[in-house]
This record gives structure tokens, C-alpha cells and sequence, in this order.
């Protein structure tokens, strides 16, 4: 794994499809691209077949862009909707069995830990509510517990959406699906504070209708999963089929539900900011001179 | 047929904010390109779409007529809006893309 690994052959490059040489010419490998230069270079991400306006897939678009290097990254995923997505990206990924991805993303990640050493290779598993919360909740709490150095993060559309719209561990309590017709009879889980108990060095809740802050706490959690420890976003990522959401309206129920229930939260370790301050620059989180601190 | 986002260019290029850009759940779809509109006497250039990438969301028109407030945007048949940018018409250019405008309904 380095940048040579997408370049081509000498000679072979004419015979490459031109999203392909796109890619090598113009794509985000090697440079540091941001969010704000979308619409300039070629994209990570292809073409795939999640839903017209799936507000799962602008956030899986958004994270991908965020990621601090691209050619050193690997994804996990699982079956549900954003694996659609995921795996039609210029960088390897890696399918779970449904459930299986944190468990699947330790080995991984201590493998490239043997192999590489110090040099960072950055593992982010992507998967559904249904996959992280209920069927791989053991591998995805177990992995916290024993502080596997990777990026957890939840696409919370809060149903099963790649099934139809069967209830989950994380959809709210009283809510009707397709398949939930007498709703749900429990309160979401609470992810969030058993990520913090589990001993996350950071997590994050974050809705796609703030590019910014989502590159932002995309970025922080993958630098802080390369030394200190596992990290966690939990990102409201709408299903509009199941809930019936018209597409054009898709940004204007993020912005409803972050107001409501999915407002901006962040939560860093001290070891962690110190790691974000110290190694990556991120000047917020230096220790207060002590001038200030009498301030106050 | 089908609808797609239709970026009115001399309304795009008057400020060329390129909120929308951001917020396509497609990649490379809404692109940018610092020339256009230049001819028409607009310094910033404008973002045009790749219609053969656009899924009809309309969620840019959303983004442009809420966020930017600019109204640019309109969601219109394909086989009505003439000449258009298409994925193999795209070239890069550092700070900028470049496209070719063709009909997706080539012979
Ligand atoms: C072991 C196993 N059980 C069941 C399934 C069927 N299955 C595929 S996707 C899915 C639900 C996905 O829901 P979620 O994880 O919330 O992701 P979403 O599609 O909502 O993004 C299920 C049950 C499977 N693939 N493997
Ligand atoms: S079923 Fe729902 S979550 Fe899945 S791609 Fe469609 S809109 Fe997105
Ligand atoms: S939001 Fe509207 S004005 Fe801004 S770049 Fe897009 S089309 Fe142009
Ligand atoms: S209609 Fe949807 S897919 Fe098409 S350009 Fe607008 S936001 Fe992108």
C-alpha cells in the first residue's frame, strides 16, 4: 500500500476506462484535498447504486473526501445500504460478514500494525445501525473494550433500510415502520454514552447537512485512532424510502432532526487532544497557558 | 424521460457561491468551472452538472434556493435542455474543470 499502487503500468494507462485516469491525474492521493475544493478534483468515490437523494450516500461522500490519507486507508464494511457505496471507491474495502466488521476490522488493523510498523495505515469501518447496534453489537463493543486503534462509524438511518424497514436497536421509541407496524416498543440505544464507557478516545454525533464538521470529525477520529485509541461517530444518515422523506426535503429533515435530537456533540480524551495537539497541529486543544487558566 | 438539476449559469456565476457542490450526495456530479460565464461578462465562473451522474434528487435546488438563496438551480426533462456536460467531456485542470458541453442524446 502507497501511492504507486494507483498508478498504472508504463504503457498501460491508454487502455484505462477515464474515470481511471481521472483518478491518477486529478484524484486526492498524495494531496491534502478538502471539502471546500469539491467540484475541482475527481472524486474517490464512483458512480453506485444507492438511493436518488439517500442522505447516507452524501455523508459516505463527504467521509471519504475527509480522509487524512486516502491511499493509506481501508474500509470495512458490512451488508446494509452504505456497503453499496463504500465498496465503489478507489480504495480497498473490506466486506464483513453482516455483524462481523469490527471484529474483522482488529485483525486487520493489528495486521497492518506487524507489517508496517509506525507508518500510518488507517482502518474505518462503515456500517449500518442494524449491523453495529444488534447483529455485530458483541464485536463492536469487544473492540472498544480491548482499544483497537480504529475508526468506528455508525450510518444511524435508524431502521433497516437495505431490508425494508424492520425496526432497530436504534430507532426511536413510539416510530412506525413498514415493519414495526405497531412501533417500536423501546427507546434507542445509547450508543454514545457505551462508546464512553467502552473507553472511545473520541466520539462524535454529526449530520451530513454540515460538510465542514463532518470533515472535520471525520479527520480528528482518524488521526486519533492511529495511536491513542478506538474512536466513534455516530452519524444521522436518513433513510427517505423507509421514512418517506421526499428527496428535495432530505436536507431540511437533517437540519429538523439535528435541532431536535441529533445535535453536534464531541467528546475527546485528554490523551487525545494531546495527541491532536502535539503531533497534528490542531491548536484548540494545546494546554491553556497558565496566565488564562488564573483568568478564568 | 427524466428530470436532472439545470444550473442557470448567468445566475450561478454572479456569485458562484458553490454551496451546492457540497451537498450532492453524488460524486463528481455538480461541478466547477472557473470559466464559464466569463463570455457573458461574470468573474467567478460557474458550477454546471454532469447529467449523466445526476439521480434527480433535486436536493441542490433545495441547497441553492434555501442556503445560497440564489434560486439557479431548476429540475428539468432531460431531453429539453440542449447541450449539456457529460462525464467523458470533463477534463481537470488544477483549481478547475473543464466541459465540453454535448448532447446526451448522441446518435
Ligand atoms: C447474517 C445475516 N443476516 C441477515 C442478513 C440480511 N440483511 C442484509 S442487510 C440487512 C439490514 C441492514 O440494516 P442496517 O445494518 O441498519 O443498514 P442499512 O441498510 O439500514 O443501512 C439485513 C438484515 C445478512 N446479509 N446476513
Ligand atoms: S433504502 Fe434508504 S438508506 Fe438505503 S439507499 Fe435507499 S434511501 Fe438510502
Ligand atoms: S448553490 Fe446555486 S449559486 Fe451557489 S454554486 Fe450552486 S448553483 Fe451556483
Ligand atoms: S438533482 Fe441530486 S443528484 Fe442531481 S445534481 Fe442535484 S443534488 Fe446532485
Amino acid at each position: 500500500m502507497s501511492l504507486d499502487y494507483v498508478k498504472f503500468t508504463p504503457g498501460f494507462g491508454k487502455f484505462m476506462p477515464k474515470e481511471y485516469r481521472d483518478m491518477v491525474e486529478a484524484g486526492p492521493f498524495g494531496k491534502k484535498t478538502t471539502v471546500s475544493q469539491v467540484g475541482t478534483f475527481k472524486e474517490i468515490l464512483e458512480e453506485h447504486p444507492m438511493c436518488a437523494g439517500c442522505a447516507m450516500t452524501l455523508f459516505i461522500r463527504l467521509a471519504i473526501i475527509a480522509f487524512p490519507n486516502p491511499e493509506d486507508t481501508i474500509t470495512v464494511g458490512t451488508a446494509g445500504c452504505g456497503r453499496l457505496a463504500i465498496s465503489q471507491a478507489a480504495i480497498p474495502f473490506v466486506y464483513g460478514n453482516y455483524g462481523d466488521q469490527n471484529g474483522v476490522a482488529s485483525g486487520l488493523s493489528r495486521g497492518l500494525r506487524l507489517r508496517f510498523g509506525d507508518r500510518p495505515k488507517d482502518v474505518v469501518v462503515m456500517a449500518g445501525d442494524g449491523g453495529m447496534a444488534d447483529i455485530g453489537f458483541a464485536q463492536t463493543l469487544h473492540s472498544w473494550f480491548r482499544k483497537e486503534k480504529f475508526t468506528t462509524i455508525m450510518l444511524d438511518n435508524e431502521v433497516y433500510g437495505n431490508t425494508g424497514g424492520q425496526e432497530s436497536g436504534m430507532t426511536n421509541k413510539g416510530q412506525v415502520l413498514k415493519m414495526a407496524p405497531l412501533g417500536k416498543k423501546f427507546e434507542k440505544m445509547d450508543m454514545l454514552g457505551m462508546a464512553k464507557v467502552a473507553g472511545c478516545a473520541y466520539v462524535a454525533t454529526v449530520v451530513p447537512n454540515n460538510p465542514r464538521r463532518v470533515e472535520s470529525v471525520i479527520k480528528k477520529a482518524v488521526l486519533i485512532a492511529r495511536e491513542v485509541g478506538p474512536t466513534y461517530i455516530q452519524a444521522y444518515t436518513s433513510c427517505n424510502i423507509e421514512y418517506a422523506i421526499p428527496t428535495d426535503q432530505v436536507l431540511q429533515d437533517c437540519k429538523d432532526v439535528e435541532n431536535d435530537r441529533y445535535k453536534f456533540t464531541e467528546y475527546l480524551t485528554d490523551e487525545a487532544k494531546e495527541h491532536l495537539a502535539t503531533l497534528y497541529g490542531y491548536k484548540e486543544y494545546l494546554p491553556k497557558p497558565a496566565a488564562a487558566l488564573t483568568k478564568g | 424521460m427524466y428530470l436532472v438539476a439545470n444550473i442557470d449559469q448567468e445566475i450561478c456565476a454572479a456569485t458562484s457561491c458553490k454551496l451546492c457542490t457540497q451537498y450532492c450526495p453524488e460524486a463528481n456530479t455538480i461541478q466547477y468551472d472557473t470559466e464559464l460565464g466569463k463570455d457573458k461578462g461574470f468573474k467567478y465562473g460557474s458550477a454546471y452538472v454532469a447529467v449523466d451522474r445526476c439521480k434527480g434528487c433535486a436536493q441542490c435546488v433545495w441547497v441553492c434556493d434555501n442556503m445560497a438563496k440564489h434560486k439557479a438551480i431548476k429540475m428539468e426533462m432531460i431531453d429539453q435542455i440542449g447541450d449539456q456536460a457529460l462525464t467523458e467531456n470533463i477534463s481537470y485542470h488544477g483549481k478547475t474543470t473543464q466541459a465540453v458541453l454535448a448532447s446526451p442524446w448522441k446518435s
